[in-house]
């Protein structure tokens, strides 16, 4: 995949009809079974190639949708949601998540409009850390996010970020 | 975008990793930056804001100056 540079106006900011209906079945996967789809899983669902889903997954990732895997069908990131295992952890209601980064793992109770728990780890001492977050936001913990990465470079290395 | 216990563990960890201390998000406000971001995203028609968005998103709860444009050139 291409390393994406600083932020650009799209042309057309809204996604094609067909990529914006895979988008839309991984998000909706994520949130039914707390892990990312697969192609053949999107096939079905879709009824769509493996290499027309491939094809979208590759624009998704152009328009900063997606992160992928190095095979290219990999959901590494569909922000908020972590399609693999990371060290922050959200539940909400019967289900739990993982999330990419600090502020994904609060935009998961955010994007599903419900209460959640944040279970994560200072990176530094290691500790686990875990936040309460309802209707009115996260309950005190002594806690903070740090942003290493300028917004202008956030895609160039986004694991990292 | 990593959680901490403390500005000073954050201090301790940039240190050791050779990476500039950056900007340090409160909890109350991380929320607000992840309901702006992310409170609309899992609707059909939901799109990645434009450049432009993105610093009124970040200044309206806070976030300005070179580090939150996502167009700048240098940064502090």
């Amino acid at each position: 995949m291409k390393v994406l540079g600083k932020e650009e106006s799209l042309p057309d900011p809204k996604i094609p009809d067909r990529d914006s209906d895979v988008r839309n079945a991984i998000y909706a996967h994520l949130v039914d079974t707390s892990a990312a789809p697969s192609v053949a899983d999107l096939e079905v669902r879709l009824g769509m190639s493996g290499a027309e889903i491939r094809a979208a997954y590759q624009r998704l990732y152009s328009r900063r949708v997606l992160v992928l895997g190095s095979d290219g069908e990999t959901i590494v990131m569909a922000p908020p949601f972590a399609g693999i295992p990371t060290q922050h952890r959200v539940a909400v209601g019967a289900r739990e998540y993982f999330a990419n980064c600090a502020w994904d793992a609060f935009g998961i109770p955010a994007a599903l409009h419900a209460p959640g728990i944040v279970r994560s780890r200072c990176e530094q001492s290691r500790e686990p850390l875990t936040v309460l977050i309802d209707q009115d936001g996260p309950a005190p913990e002594p806690c903070v996010a740090h942003f290493a990465v300028p917004a202008a470079l956030w895609w160039q290395d986004i694991g990292f970020t | 975008m990593l959680f901490f216990r403390s500005g000073e563990r954050v201090a301790e960890w940039c240190w050791d990793h050779g990476i500039p201390r950056r900007p340090l998000i409160a909890l109350p406000q991380l929320w607000r930056l992840a309901v702006a971001w992310y409170g609309n995203r899992l609707t059909p028609e939901a799109r990645r804001p434009a450049p432009a968005e993105m610093v009124g998103i970040f200044r309206r709860i806070g976030l300005e100056g070179p580090f939150w444009d996502p167009q700048a050139d240098t940064f502090p």
